[in-house]
């Protein structure tokens, strides 16, 4: 089938504001969406900006707003975004960062959030002769949050984020919890000063965008109420 | 070669507060949580503005009478329907934080929001009444 790529186009050396541009490309129900990209970019207008990598979902880098909602293009199929031959699919750059090019955001300030909750094991306690070891049981804990691929669908769809740029983000506290449930590590409590503040855990309102948009169908929310309740109950 | 990256852009500090995105259910209940509770923080402060009447009878009947009008049983309405969904989905939020319900929050939602309905016609209906014999005999 033949279908409309429309396209928010940007380029800081020319445009004085991003503007909208449709080009036709055709497809197949189980082409990704990032085929299209790639058809305009390859045979429409070489110039088109976007990242990817990996095209397989493991990398993270093609996280962008299609249809008006944070997707990963290589991992989500035209027959979901379309019902038919003619029908136009809209590719935008992921919403709250400044645009370098055309899809491409700038995601410093992502990665500084991220590194700000220390996204590493902290464990000071002498080191085993072997390796540190976790039961099944533990590892269920934090298993789900674990499949993170870092791509920023979720920061860049929250409400929260947009209205405040400090605020830290689902993606940066999922890594907290990651880390403050993980039985191996002893830092909760140096987390816990990051993620419970104003810039924090409290501006997460559970709406939910986070989980719609996460392309690997992390329960975000419910991992950071949990996280919530740890910093609560760490109070007592 | 590492790559000199000091030429790219600043990230903006500034807020992108309003975008347009899809809305689903959960964002749905929360811009209806905020709507409704700024509305019954509008609402609190014209009531109690309302009260100072209190100090004088003749006042507070002319007031009273006046709320009779249809109007005001409109808004009568809406107010309880304000305060029926944001205590309906401030539990949703509670159960969903506290007690980790988020798996279920679609389904909690379209339940609590039965239950809402329910209420505001069981409770609005002396409301209904007035209004609809008001215009309708």
């Amino acid at each position: 089938m033949k279908l409309n790529v429309k396209i928010k186009r940007y380029n800081p050396e020319v445009d004085d504001a991003p503007h909208w541009e449709t080009y036709e490309a055709p497809a197949d129900p189980l082409d990704s969406a990032l085929a299209l990209l790639l058809h305009v970019k390859w045979y429409e207008d070489g110039t088109l900006t976007f990242r990817k990598s990996c095209a397989h979902g493991i990398c993270g880098s093609d996280a962008m707003q299609i249809n008006g909602e944070n997707k990963l293009a290589c991992s989500v199929l035209v027959q979901d975004l379309v019902s038919g031959d003619g029908d136009t699919i809209t590719f935008a750059p992921l919403p709250g960062s400044p645009v370098i090019k055309d899809l491409v955001i700038d995601q410093s300030r992502f990665f500084e959030k991220y590194r700000s909750v220390k996204p590493w094991m902290i464990n000071d306690g002498p080191a085993p002769e072997r390796e540190r070891l976790q039961s099944p049981e533990d590892f269920d804990m934090i298993e789900d949050s674990t499949k993170c691929i870092m791509c920023g669908a979720c920061t860049h769809s929250c409400p929260s984020t947009w209205a405040d740029p400090e605020y830290l983000g689902p993606a940066a506290m999922l890594k907290a919890y990651r880390y403050n449930m993980d039985t191996r590590d002893d830092g909760s409590d140096e987390r816990l000063e990051v993620v419970d503040s104003s810039e924090g855990l409290w501006k997460c309102y559970t709406i939910f965008n986070c989980v719609q948009s996460c392309p690997k169908d992390i329960d975000i929310t419910r991992w950071l109420s949990a996280l919530k309740r740890q910093a609560v109950t760490s109070q007592l | 070669m590492a790559l000199e990256t000091a030429e790219r852009p600043k990230a903006a500090t500034d807020s992108n507060r309003f975008q347009w995105y899809k809305v689903r259910t959960g964002m749905f209940a929360w811009m209806l949580h905020r709507l409704t509770g700024v509305a019954l923080v509008v609402y609190l402060i014209l009531h109690v503005w309302e009260l100072r009447a209190l100090t004088d009878p003749d006042a507070f009947n002319a007031l009273i009478t006046k709320y009779h009008a249809p109007i005001y049983k409109i808004g009568e309405f809406l107010l309880l329907g304000a305060v029926v969904y944001h205590a309906l989905n401030g539990l949703r939020i509670v159960l969903i934080d506290f007690l980790g319900w988020s798996p279920n929050q679609k389904r909690l939602f379209w339940t609590l929001g039965a239950v809402a309905v329910i209420l505001m016609v069981v409770g609005g209906y002396p409301i209904i009444h007035t209004v609809v014999t008001h215009f309708f005999g």
